[in-house]
Formats: C-alpha cells, sequence, structure tokens
C-alpha cells in the first residue's frame, strides 16, 4: 500500500508513473536512479507491500553531508509535480511467490491513483535475440491497447521498434506466437494485466547481458528522453549524453571494496 | 540481562530450514524463537533476543504479530546487530578496517544523537534488523539501529565490547548498571563459550 511521507496522500491525478522491472542487468532500477537523482525528485511516500525482500540505507542521491542522512527502504515513490512525473523505484527481489500479488497491488494503486499512464523500463536477455533482432536496434518498446490510442502517432514519428512475438514454446516448431520477455522480471505480467485492466501502460527495454549495466542505463534513459523529452534533448555525441544525467552518490562500489594490497 | 531484572513474557516462535535446534532428542519444528522480556520495574520497557534467523518471507508476519497491536505513538526502538566485515563497502580494503567498528542507521523521527558515525552508501542492511527499520521509518516510529562490523564468526569479547558506547545513549543508559565492571562481567559470559567451542579436549 501507499504510504505518505507527510500527513496526507497527494494527489497524483493525470500523473505518468515511471517504474522500473526488477529485470537482467537491473537496468529499469538504474534508469529510475538517473531519471530521480537528475531531476532531483522528492520522496513523496512508500509503498509498503510484503513482496520484496527489504533492505535500508541512508540516502542514495545524497549530495551533501546535510542531506546524506535520510534513511531509505526498499520501495520509495518520488515526485515532481511541474512535470506531473512520478516516480516508483523497487531496490530488491521479489520474495518467493510473492510477485503476482505485488502486480496486484501495483496496478490497484495505479487505478485508486488515477495516474494517466504508467511506463515500465525493463530488460531482456541479449542471447534470446533471434537473427533479426541482433541485427537492429537493442531498444524496443510495448504498448497497451489503452494506450496506442493516444500514443500510436508520435511513437511512430520516433522510428522505434515493437517488441516482436516469438514461439510460445521455442522447442516446438509450430508453436503459436506471442510475446516473450525473458529475464524481464514482472513485466510480461504487469503488461498482461494492464492490457486486461484497459491501462495505459507502455514497456520501454533494452536487450542486454549481466556486466556493467550503466551504459545500458544510460542508452534506456536516452531511449524515454525520445519520447517524453525529460531533459533537453542533445546532439549526436554518445559521450555527451553521459554527462547530462546525473549519477547518484549510491552507484560508487558497485563491483565491490578496493582490494588488498598484499595480493599484488 | 544477566542482572535478573528482566522478565519473560513472550516468544514469537518460528521455524525455516536455517533453524538449529540444540536439542537433538525432541526435533521439534517450532522451537526456533524470539523471547520477549519486560523490565520488572518498568514494564513498558521490552527486550526482544532473537535467537534465530527468521527468513524473509516470515519478515512481514513476524512484524505484525509484534507490532501489530502495539500502539505506534510513544514507542522508540533500538535494534542491536553484527555483520561480518567483508560486507562493509569501503575505497580501502576491508583488511585494513579497525574491526570492529560500529554504524548506525536512524528513521526520520529519531532525534536523540546516535552514539557513532551513520552507515555511509553504498552499504545497505539486510534481513530483519532492516524489516523492523523500515516498519518504523514508514509509520514514523523513532529507531536506531546499530550495527557491529566484525572480522570473527563466533562471539568474542572484542566484538561484544565494540557496542559498549551504546550504554550511555540516552534510551539504554538507564537499564545498564555497573558500566565499569562491564568487561569482567562480559569476560566471565564469554570463558563459558569458549571452553564449549574447543574441538580438541
Amino acid at each position: 500500500m501507499f504510504v505518505p511521507c507527510g500527513e496526507s496522500v497527494p494527489d497524483l491525478m493525470g500523473f505518468t508513473l515511471l517504474m522500473p522491472a526488477v529485470s537482467v542487468g537491473n537496468v529499469g532500477q538504474f534508469a529510475i536512479d538517473l531519471i530521480i537523482s537528475t531531476l532531483n525528485m522528492s520522496k513523496i511516500g512508500y509503498f509498503y507491500t510484503d513482496c520484496l525482500v527489504p533492505m535500508v540505507g541512508n540516502n542514495p542521491y545524497a549530495t551533501a553531508e546535510e542531506n546524506s542522512t535520510e534513511l531509505s527502504i526498499n520501495t520509495e515513490v518520488y515526485s515532481l509535480p511541474s512535470r506531473k512525473l512520478v516516480a516508483l523505484q523497487l531496490r530488491s527481489i521479489f520474495i518467493k511467490y510473492k510477485s503476482k500479488p505485488f502486480c496486484e497491488k501495483l496496478l490497484s494503486w495505479v487505478k485508486s491513483s488515477s495516474f494517466a499512464r504508467v511506463i515500465v523500463l525493463s530488460s531482456s536477455h541479449s542471447y534470446h535475440r533471434n537473427d533479426l533482432q541482433l541485427r537492429s536496434t537493442p531498444f524496443r518498446y510495448l504498448l497497451t491497447p489503452s494506450m496506442q490510442k493516444s500514443v500510436q502517432n508520435k511513437i511512430k514519428s520516433l522510428n522505434w521498434e515493437e517488441m516482436e512475438k516469438s514461439p510460445c514454446i521455442p522447442e516446438i516448431n509450430d508453436s503459436e506466437f506471442c510475446i516473450r520477455i525473458p529475464g524481464g522480471g514482472i513485466t510480461k505480467a504487469l503488461y498482461d494485466e494492464s492490457c486486461s485492466k484497459e491501462i495505459q501502460m507502455a514497456v520501454l527495454l533494452k536487450f542486454v547481458s549481466e556486466g556493467d549495466n550503466i551504459p545500458d542505463a544510460l542508452g534506456l534513459v536516452e531511449y524515454l528522453n525520445e519520447w517524453l523529452q525529460i531533459i533537453k534533448p542533445c546532439s549526436d555525441e554518445p559521450t555527451a549524453s553521459a554527462l547530462r544525467w546525473k549519477i547518484p552518490s549510491s552507484w560508487r562500489l558497485l563491483f565491490g571494496s578496493g582490494l588488498p594490497p598484499a595480493l599484488f | 540481562m544477566n542482572s535478573g531484572v528482566w522478565e519473560e513474557v513472550g516468544c514469537a516462535k518460528l521455524w525455516n530450514e536455517w533453524c538449529r535446534t540444540t536439542d537433538t532428542i525432541h526435533l521439534s519444528p517450532t522451537e526456533a524463537f524470539c523471547v520477549f522480556y519486560h523490565l520488572k520495574s518498568s514494564p513498558s520497557v521490552f527486550l526482544c533476543q532473537c535467537s534465530c534467523y527468521v527468513a524473509e518471507d516470515q519478515q512481514y508476519q513476524w512484524l505484525e504479530k509484534v507490532f501489530g497491536s502495539c500502539p505506534r505513538k510513544n514507542m522508540q526502538i533500538t535494534i542491536l546487530t553484527c555483520r561480518h566485515v567483508t560486507d562493509y563497502k569501503t575505497s580501502e580494503s576491508t583488511g585494513c578496517l579497525p574491526s570492529p567498528f560500529l554504524k548506525a542507521l536512524k528513521t526520520q523521527n529519531f532525534r536523540d544523537p546516535v552514539c557513532c558515525s551513520l552507515l555511509e552508501q553504498p552499504n545497505i542492511v539486510h534481513d530483519l534488523p532492516a524489516a523492523v527499520l523500515s516498519y518504523c521509518q514508514v509509520w514514523k516510529i523513532p529507531a536506531v539501529l546499530y550495527l557491529c562490523y566484525t572480522d570473527v564468526m563466533k562471539l568474542d569479547l572484542i566484538t561484544v565490547e565494540a557496542f559498549k558506547p551504546i550504554l550511555s545513549s540516552r534510551s539504554l543508559k538507564g537499564l545498564v548498571k555497573n558500566v565499569p565492571q562491564s568487561t569482567e562481567t562480559l569476560k566471565k559470559l564469554m570463558t563459558t563459550n569458549e571452553i564449549q567451542s574447543n574441538i580438541y579436549t
């Protein structure tokens, strides 16, 4: 359930909800971190459930001593009212059998808060690509039917690739075709539920492999930015994009502590 | 706890694959538990000693059972826990750190001074301590977590003594007697443990 930081529940009617799927390379979560950090979004509450593994730490977006001591938990909600944006960040994995209940609770909150639309940032295993996908851009999008009506023209003008259907059971030759997002966590479940509940949802994902996924996250936020124009669009220079997004202080030491000098 | 002023008032029983019962004759799955005591002289002061691992899919239910019926107003919580120093992320090697050392995390509504430095990013806390602190943060309960990073796997005097600074904190100083003699008291408690752990006798 949503629990506000303050005394009252903020009015989020008509806002766009950005959220990650916990997926391969944690790309969606990194991307949401970049958005919250760059836009300096304020924390407005928690999405408190029994669905994700508990964790706590100090403010992951701290910029100075003064703001480094605010406690953060595993699911937090941030907003930027001037742009009618809300970001939900998930910082841990789902507890066994709890991913479906989480999807239900989340979409129930989406409906009750009257969000205009939901955008899910996600990723999928790059090794599952077919030959055509290997030769094309690694970015894909998916829109629920109710979302297609409102943004189809805009998406068309961006020349984006829609996520292709693939055999439901790859081992069987005449298997039916359906949308599959291997490594995407709850992405497919959220998308299917949103289709049936007529929620306006878009999924933006990148084909990735596990490793240093920061460049993938930067790529994904730039992809989102082509559509939402969260920050001013840049030139074609790829290195310039990395400088426009503010890397959070919590991204330090992603690959562990310093090495013992005696090792060498 | 050794002072005899605490009275057992209840327990939370649970079992998971991590639990090891000391009683090998009566292997009951519900043996593992957390025991609750209250201070005889001031029954609103509670102490919980958790001697079992509470699995991630049990933590939320544990919180609901323990805190569900408690009034959230006028409650303050102190959590003490330990982690191995290799869990601590720092730009230096963890071998260079002066372990054991204490770090703290506190909720927004906790106003008292903390007895050590706060846990810096990118370090985080998991398991039951994180579940309790998350609950307190969400429901605006003042709470503080003291986390001791130690380089030993078994309980030892030096690690326990690392917690000494918190004995003079506002919430705990009224509960502790004879702080100067605490080292001697601790030594007696530790000795019993060490003899049992020697596999060569």
